[in-house]
């Protein structure tokens, strides 16, 4: 692309090596409110982020607007005279990557009819209990990801997504549900709109939980939102090398259960964005954080493994206002052993009210239960009516006993439903 | 032209975000960068149709007839009716900044901050960050019923994080403040150090025990207890969909007579909206007058079908469609002073400081999470605790306050919903619930 190659050459000029990352994407979308269609909407949009290096000062800035290109590289030079230098070791070269785009849908396209029979399908499957649609919504996006690079690298793909999400109640018992992929092949509505819908529906009349320990099962994801809080954080290489994470210093250590394995696998056919290379243009490959619950590696981009001196570990993703590389995930898989979670009786915890609230240093949460139920023979059956769930998350991580056998792709990470044995649970009974 | 639309609006905002993040001592990042986004919203015959862009196609001075077009011919999904109420319009005037944070250089800026880090210093002290923000907006608003806006707003802040760790105990203390009055990092050691004092002595505090009991809120737990609790499920299009737990309640008593909350766009804090995102002058709600529910918070299309309430409080994200929100929240004050509040509580624990919280506004479940706490024990603070929350029912919860403080305070923060997240103020005067439902690490 000559926009491309314009910024590349004259970053040269002034700067020892640059980058450019280049977006763009369109998207539809259709928005329940109740039980029809109320909103329809249309976004188009790219922007780039440019990233220059000079004696070891990165100096990064973005613009949606390409045409002021200029400003934004002289924002990033300006930018990489305040940055502390590193014995920086170069941006990557080109490999031989296999560009073909790994989650790309042709027949995903910005044709309205695709979205109405989304939310068609969402409706249909809502209607296996009896609650009503709150909210919903059903969305498809096409987009297109260049990151070039004066060392000669310049790959470019493109990706499809579709998402669909439904709210439902019943009296005031709520239930929430979503899915994303890639592929229309993939994507539920059906089963979306029937979780939803069973939540709120089953949900009512629950009785109280004495407080007490019980043995739990969190849902994929009750489980990675809290994995989010506090155990995704504690693997950045950055909040290693910098005091913020608890693993510092463990590598080698038992800090998982004997079964339980959390691994990075880019290239796991479940994944909703599948990508040869990361967010610096490094290709990617399996890493295995934790492996049969003893710590092996840390996440790594380029900046901070060649600031402490570590292997980089094509981590880097592109997230945030600034659009600057960040240390990230791109598939993180949690394996444990795999049985049948719900034969004996257990608190099931579909989701969790306020898990962001957990201390990502130490690790602690208290958190409200959403859709409780007690489980036995295999199944949900009475609704518990509310109830607080304490503990300590990376304690979690030596308490699970059983994994269930399917997974959910959220964001960049793929999990199971897992059994945890004794977990405080503090009610109003 | 003649497209059968019955309404549109276009606001257009463009800008710069500069940040710099000071990670132990070293300058990780600091610089600028640039966004134009404008969001286009057509009334069509029966829904809503809305088009967003960025960049080069935000660049226009008139909007272009296209654009009405695209987003009209994205309503033509939508099979529902949607009335909107017509409001007054007004723009309020943005209060002057003390200092403009566009007046200083980055290299200054990154001298205060590298000066306020010195302030973190201390023993056990492991980490130490501090990341500065800085968001200067020009908003334009126009409509096809000859409305026309355009203002200036610079949000800036920065927040310090200190982490200490003893013998294999990590813990953390985090301030920050933000404001739109400007540049509000010169002489801020205080704040630096009292992040430091914080994780340090967290060290030491036991794990909370988990149960019922009466607990005090402090000013900034109290006011995410309003913008929790009560704030959410005060907005008008969740009551519309039918998933608030306040729907139907107008004039009811749902809570204690001492309490009343106020919902305030008008108001110059950092959630303050000269005018909301969809035209409407923005003026003072009372959503909760001694302890009947008054108002709900409304966008012309929420106070078109739901009435009760409000219209202004209609807020949306740059090039993104503007939904009912918060803006500046509070509890009134009430009469009782600091240590009548202890006192009165006996024995139960005093929450202090924001982790953030969460609502299901339809099941009238909510959360939050203290940063740290004190045992209330024969009416005195005693034992520092950590990881304290707290949860509860929202209609339930009301009826508890026995006690409203007479030292209101507001802290700034940002509010996410719908994939949006927005500034705002959260404010209260010390509180004293009865019956609370306190999470801790351990139970009895």
């Amino acid at each position: 692309m000559r926009l491309i190659e314009d910024i590349l050459r004259a970053a040269k000029q002034v700067a020892d090596e640059a980058e450019v990352f280049y977006a763009q994407s369109e998207s539809i979308a259709a928005d329940l409110k109740r039980d029809r269609i109320a909103i329809g909407s249309k976004s188009k949009g790219s922007g780039i982020i440019i990233r220059i290096i000079k004696d070891g000062r990165i100096g990064v800035s973005c613009t949606d607007n390409p045409k002021t290109w200029k400003n934004c590289l002289d924002a990033a030079c300006a930018s990489a005279r305040f940055s502390d230098p590193l014995p920086w070791k170069g941006l990557p070269g080109p490999e031989k990557i296999d560009q073909k785009p790994l989650a790309f849908d042709k027949r995903i396209t910005t044709d309205p009819a695709l979205v109405i029979d989304l939310i068609n399908r969402l409706k249909t499957g809502a209607e296996a209990y009896a609650a009503d649609i709150t909210s919903g919504s059903a969305s498809v996006a096409i987009s297109e990801h260049t990151i070039a690079n004066s060392n000669g690298l310049y790959y470019s793909t493109t990706g499809t997504q579709v998402h669909v999400s439904l709210e439902m109640i019943a009296g005031q018992s709520t239930g929430y549900e979503s899915d994303t992929a890639w592929n229309l092949d993939i994507i539920d509505p059906e089963k979306t709109g029937k979780e939803a819908a069973f939540f709120a529906a089953n949900g009512q009349g629950g009785e109280e939980i004495e407080t007490g320990m019980y043995d739990v099962v969190l849902s994929p994801m009750a489980i990675s939102q809290l994995l989010d809080a506090a155990v995704i954080p504690a693997l950045s290489g950055r909040n290693v090398h910098t005091g913020r994470s608890v693993f510092a210093g463990k590598i080698g250590e038992h800090i998982a259960g004997d079964t339980i394995s959390l691994i990075d696998d880019p290239m796991d056919s479940r994944g909703v964005a599948n990508c040869a290379w990361d967010g610096e243009g490094m290709p990617v490959r399996k890493i295995p954080f934790i492996e049969n619950g003893i710590l092996r590696s840390f996440a790594y981009d380029l900046r901070t493994a060649y600031r402490y001196g570590e292997n980089p570990t094509a981590s880097a993703v592109r997230t945030g206002q600034s659009g600057a590389p960040a240390i990230g995930n791109h598939n993180l898989i949690l394996k444990g052993p795999e049985s049948d979670i719900l034969s004996e009786k257990a608190v099931y915890v579909h989701d969790l009210i306020g898990a962001h609230t957990a201390n990502p240093m130490s690790g602690d949460f208290s958190v409200e239960l959403s859709s409780p139920f007690f489980a036995y023979d295999g199944e949900l059956h009475e609704p518990i009516r509310t109830g607080m769930i304490s503990g300590n998350i990376f304690d979690i991580l030596h308490k699970i006993q059983g994994c269930s056998t399917d997974t959910r792709t959220l964001g960049s990470t793929i999990v199971p439903s897992v059994r945890l044995s004794g977990i405080s649970v503090i009610g109003r009974g | 032209m003649s497209l059968p639309y019955r309404y549109y609006d276009v606001r257009r905002v463009t800008g710069e975000v500069t940040q710099i993040d000071v990670d132990n001592g070293r300058v990780e990042q600091a610089g600028s960068s640039f966004f134009d986004k404008a969001v286009i919203r057509v009334l069509g015959e029966k829904g809503w149709g809305i088009l967003s862009v960025s960049g080069e196609e935000a660049e226009f001075e008139t909007l272009p007839e296209s654009f009405i077009q695209e987003a009209y011919d994205a309503s033509q999904v939508t099979n529902v009716h949607i009335p909107i109420q017509e409001t007054p319009s007004h723009l309020h005037v943005v209060p002057a900044m003390k200092e403009n944070p566009a007046d200083v250089s980055l290299d200054e800026k990154v001298t205060i901050l590298l000066d306020m880090y010195k302030a973190t210093n201390g023993q056990d002290i492991v980490s130490r960050r501090i990341n500065y923000i800085e968001k200067d907006e020009t908003v334009s608003f126009s409509d096809c019923l000859g409305h026309a806006y355009t203002y200036h707003l610079c949000r800036c802040g920065f927040s310090v994080l200190a982490v200490a760790s003893r013998a294999g105990v990590v813990q953390m203390g985090y301030e920050r403040d933000h404001t739109i009055s400007g540049l509000n990092i010169r002489h801020r050691q205080d704040l630096a150090r009292e992040a430091t004092e914080r994780a340090q002595k967290l060290l030491d505090a036991k794990p909370a025990k988990g149960g019922v009991m009466r607990a005090v809120l402090d000013p900034e737990l109290a006011g995410v207890f309003a913008h929790e609790a009560v704030g959410h499920a005060s907005e008008g299009d969740l009551v519309k969909e039918g998933s608030s737990i306040l729907k139907g309640k107008i004039n009811e008593q749902i809570g204690s007579t001492l309490l009343t909350i106020v919902d305030d766009p008008s108001l110059p804090q950092f959630g303050f909206c000269p005018v909301d995102d969809e035209g409407t002058e923005t003026k003072r709600t009372e959503i909760i007058k001694n302890g009947i529910l008054s108002a709900y918070l409304h966008s012309k299309e929420t106070l078109a079908s739901v009435g009760d309430g409000v219209a202004g409080h209609c807020r949306g994200m740059p090039g993104v469609e503007p939904i009912v929100r918060m803006s500046n929240t509070f509890i009134e004050n009430g009469d009782s002073t600091y240590d009548e509040i202890i006192s009165e509580c006996r024995s139960g624990i005093l929450l202090k400081g924001s982790r953030g919280g969460q609502v299901d506004p339809g099941r009238g479940m909510f959360q939050f999470n203290a940063e740290y706490g004190f045992l209330i024990e024969n009416g005195e603070c005693t034992t520092m605790v950590r990881d304290v929350s707290l949860s509860g029912e929202i209609l339930q919860t009301l009826h508890t306050i026995s006690l409203i403080g007479n030292d209101l305070a507001l802290h700034p923060g940002y509010c996410g919903k719908g994939g949006q997240t927005v500034p705002v103020t959260d404010g209260a005067p010390h509180l004293l619930l009865d019956n609370a439902v306190v999470g801790g690490c351990e139970i009895d």
